[in-house]
């Protein structure tokens, strides 16, 4: 059912006050009622949840907030998804909030985790679903963790020039399993130059984790217009 | 105090603290905890308004206290364990009562002593010059060094990073990593020989990523007991047996020992607040895992990769403040950059870091790692001789002074960090054969000394 753009904006307000406080509780009974009020789980994210989150993106960015907040966001939009919306669109027409699947994980012989982590949350609140594998993560694991959580995007990042290599490794495996086509790869980190990147045939490059989410944003476009 | 004792008490609370999950450590427990001290004892850089170097020591001892009070309630973090490595409050001040306040490293001639400082103290910084991890092509790696070891006022040397190593990719925990440690040790002590600097100290091993290259290199005809070796804290609060394994080697190797801890603003410990207590509370934990001889801080912005930003200045400077004032520790500065050789802009970022360590406290400087240590080759020996003598020059100067020097400083390269100013790559910015600067980066040099002076720091 169709809200007014009053109602809309106490929605976004609620969220805003549920994200600040770090309220999943929040987050989880406003979708609950909006759903209730005959608001399609869809619109709910778009008119809702979505400006919210592109709010906290930008204030980010800008550096007013800092990855403590960044991390409410994630984790009270994360509760909304999975308590409320998604199994809603499950009953639904089969529409979904989700954004894309992404694999994320520092490479091999890499411990360093805080910018990968900065990555991941801004794809999780901008609507992506993120499975996190941490630090230190082989190819192989990247690449059937992918293929079991059936991920759009394989997302590596480096720090260091010695585990570099393993995000070509990562590439030169999925074309050795003829899987090249089913995943998207993208590589970032203090290490990782757009040049390089090119180089081994990744698919995308961000600088940083604002960077990093538009890169995978654009990446999937052809896909959600049915082009691949 | 460094001894086995220690080390094994170290290691045992590794594996019975109590568990943790990692995302809860990072998510919650350090956040949460940094935003409670920073509340419990009030600090508020905003208090501070336009100035970036802090002279108000009561804001100094806060920070301390609270920066103490998290090393005491969050300890260590073990990955390889999924263990809290936890210290009381007793703990860790006897173990700060005891910390060296002094520690000599290279050899013969070329030995050095870094000594403990104080704010506004007229001592000299110990003057570590190197790239710190750059990457650098083979072809170019002994004569980069050379380039710093010829540097008088270089007490100590950082080492950059091999590219490969006879010309193949090094990769972390493989055969290549071990080959890249020993090529590290032959080219950096032949940079020193030919610089006539043999038993300079170098801070190594650069190329040991994982403990594999540490292990290997810091032997018989390798790295010396009396190069300063690197272990580094993993942000935020975190170490391995990886680290650990270092550590083990190194205390029984009697090996000087240089940690790290590199906080990201914004990252879990917030803005800047958190980044000062987190520089006190770290270099606190650092002493308390790898009874380290050296603290050292780099903390990174998490979009330029650098640490010369106005936020950071003003953690650095109260963070060491900080310790300088209630500590012993040796607390070094690594200097980061967004800018890289052959730009005025280099200069001036590296100026303003020199001066507002030798006012805050900081016992050495460490690099410059130009263009964040991120662009291969683009380092070169004649920022480390400006930094030194930038440093030195600043000893002894009030904080109200650093601070007018540091904010014209940064008025002038602060609006171009969004650009990269990336410079040249050491070929391009240095005579590879006869090791001097080009007369353009040279004449750059001696323009930017000429606008110091003007401003207020003349350096002979």
């Amino acid at each position: 059912m169709q809200q007014d753009e009053s109602n809309i904006e106490v929605m976004r307000e609620r969220l805003r006050a549920g994200i600040t406080a770090g309220n999943k509780l929040q987050g989880v009974q406003l979708a609950q009622e909006a759903l209730a009020a005959q608001m399609s789980p869809l619109e709910f994210f778009h008119a809702v949840i979505d400006p919210v989150l592109v709010e906290v993106g930008d204030r980010f960015s800008r550096l007013e907030i800092f990855l403590p907040e960044l991390m409410r966001a994630g984790m009270v939009v994360k509760a909304m998804q999975e308590e409320v919306l998604e199994p809603a669109v499950l009953v639904g027409t089969g529409e979904s909030s989700i954004v894309g699947r992404v694999v994320i994980g520092a490479c091999q012989g890499d411990i360093h985790d805080i910018g990968k982590n900065m990555v991941a949350l801004m794809l999780q609140v901008n609507g992506f679903e993120v499975t996190d594998l941490g630090t230190n993560v082989a190819p192989r694991t990247f690449i059937e963790t992918a293929r079991q959580k059936q991920a759009d995007i394989i997302a590596m990042s480096s720090l260091l020039t010695t585990s570099m290599p393993y995000i070509r490794d990562l590439v030169q495996l999925l074309e050795g399993y003829g899987l090249r086509d089913q995943f998207l790869v993208v590589a970032g980190g203090a290490a990782v130059t757009h040049d390089w990147a090119q180089s081994v045939g990744v698919d995308g490059f961000g600088e940083d984790a604002v960077e990093a989410v538009n890169v995978c944003q654009n990446l999937l476009l052809p896909r959600k217009e049915g082009h691949v | 105090m460094r001894n086995t004792t220690r080390l094994l008490d170290v290691l045992d609370r590794m594996e019975s603290g109590p568990i943790v999950e990692e995302s809860q450590w990072d998510m919650f427990m350090v956040p949460d905890e940094v935003a409670r001290v920073q509340v419990e004892f009030d600090i508020d850089l905003n208090a501070l308004g336009d100035k970036l170097v802090s002279a108000d020591d009561a804001l100094a001892d806060r920070v301390f206290a609270a920066g103490l009070t998290l090393a005491e309630r969050l300890g260590v973090y073990c990955i390889s364990t999924s263990r809290q490595i936890k210290f009381s409050r007793a703990e860790i001040l006897a173990a700060l009562a005891v910390a060296p306040t002094e520690v000599t490293f290279g050899e013969g001639g070329d030995r050095h002593t870094e000594r403990k400082r104080q704010v506004e103290d007229p001592a000299h910084l110990t003057i570590k010059g190197g790239g710190v991890g750059t990457p650098i092509p083979e072809h170019l790696y002994l004569a980069v060094h050379q380039s710093y070891a010829q540097e008088s006022l270089v007490d100590g040397m950082i080492n950059c990073t091999l590219e490969r190593v006879y010309g193949r990719e090094i990769r972390s925990r493989s055969p290549w990593e071990v080959l890249g440690g020993w090529h590290e040790v032959e080219l950096t002590k032949a940079a020193c020989r030919r610089a006539g600097r043999p038993g300079l100290g170098l801070g190594c091993v650069e190329n040991a990523v994982s403990e594999l290259s540490e292990l290997s290199a810091t032997s018989y005809g390798g790295f010396s007991p009396n190069d300063w070796h690197h272990i580094a804290m993993i942000s935020e609060f975190k170490t391995d047996y990886g680290a650990l394994t270092k550590l083990a080697h190194l205390v029984r190797t009697g090996s000087v020992i240089h940690a790290f801890y590199n906080t990201i603003y914004g990252g879990s410990v917030g803005g800047k607040e958190g980044m000062a207590i987190a520089i006190v509370a770290g270099s606190i934990l650092l002493q308390m895992i790898y009874m380290t001889n050296t603290h050292s801080v780099s903390p990174a912005h998490p979009f330029y990769d650098n640490d010369t930003t106005p936020e950071i200045i003003q953690a650095i400077s109260v963070g060491h403040q900080a310790l300088a004032r209630n500590s012993r520790l040796l607390t070094d500065l690594v200097i980061t950059p967004v800018s890289g050789p052959g730009t005025s802009t280099l200069l001036y970022e590296t100026a303003a870091m020199a001066i507002m360590a030798a006012a805050s406290g900081s016992c050495g400087l460490i690099g410059p790692r130009s263009a964040a240590g991120i662009h291969p080759a683009h380092v070169s020996g004649l920022e480390a001789r400006w930094m030194a003598e930038v440093a030195h020059a600043a000893a002894g100067i009030s904080r109200g002074e650093a601070d007018a020097l540091v904010r014209q400083l940064v008025a002038l390269y602060q609006p171009t960090l969004n650009k990269r100013p990336i410079g040249k790559p050491f070929p391009e910015v240095y005579d590879p054969v006869m090791l001097r600067p080009s007369p353009e980066w040279q004449g750059t040099y001696e323009v930017v000394k000429q606008e110091l002076a003007q401003m207020g720091l003349a350096i002979p």
